[in-house]
């Protein structure tokens, strides 16, 4: 019985490039592939939104009305309500002037239990020394 | 097996509209949550994980399930009883 820990580090901006979405849906995937391993086995991921990347993370995306793609703000909603953890850059949000109450934090509208936490750097570079697998998107 | 589909659900799980690996993670975060001996219904619309990955999860951990496809709903109830 082993447990994979994934890190999935967000650094690129929402729209126009599917990095974020891209991690975001691995993130997700990832919670059903112990189906197929063996006995026990599971997968843990992380999701880590850095430097532009914590732009995902602004409540009220107009992706639809302006890019015509869906936005990835139900897509980070879903993994709260899967129990993903999900970490925010606190330098990077300082950096940009975002107060925490423009950000995604909790699923609550759809059920979700799990709060995202903005946290410093210093807790992003542990998650990441702690995980088997890194992809930075 | 006792005949699932007969018994009173414990709970019910609506997740038409979701595809995979929604139906999945949902499935597996609500059954952690009863007690053993519960009998959870799904309703689902996502061939995937109706047929393959829903049936796969419950004969892993040895769970009872029962697939009923509703035909003229278009939709599948699905029964997982906890191990």
């Amino acid at each position: 019985m082993a447990t994979k820990k994934l890190g999935f580090v967000i650094r690129t901006l929402p729209y126009k490039i599917e990095g974020s979405r891209l991690a975001m849906t691995h993130a997700i995937s990832s919670q059903t592939v112990e189906i197929y391993l063996a006995d026990g086995d599971l997968v843990e991921p992380v999701v880590c939104f850095i430097g532009d990347g914590v732009l995902n993370c602004l409540k009220s995306q107009q992706a639809m009305k302006n890019y015509g793609l869906t936005s990835l703000e139900q897509h980070i909603k879903n993994s709260l309500l899967l129990d993903l953890n999900v970490l925010i850059c606190k330098e990077d949000v300082d950096k940009f002037g975002i107060k925490e109450e423009a950000l995604i934090m909790d699923a609550e509208d759809i059920g979700g239990e799990t709060k995202a936490k903005i946290v410093p750097y210093s807790e992003i570079q542990k998650a990441m020394e702690s995980v088997d697998h890194l992809l930075f998107c | 097996m006792a005949d699932l589909k007969t018994q009173t659900p414990t709970e019910t799980l609506d997740v038409l509209g979701r595809v995979c690996p929604y139906p999945l993670v949902l499935t597996k975060k609500q059954l952690e949550k009863m007690s053993s001996g519960g009998l959870l219904k799904i309703l689902c619309d996502a061939p995937a994980s109706a047929e393959d990955s829903l049936p796969r999860y419950a004969e892993k951990l040895g769970y009872g399930i029962e697939v009923v496809k509703l035909e003229d709903k278009g939709y599948w109830e699905i029964f997982i009883q906890k191990k």
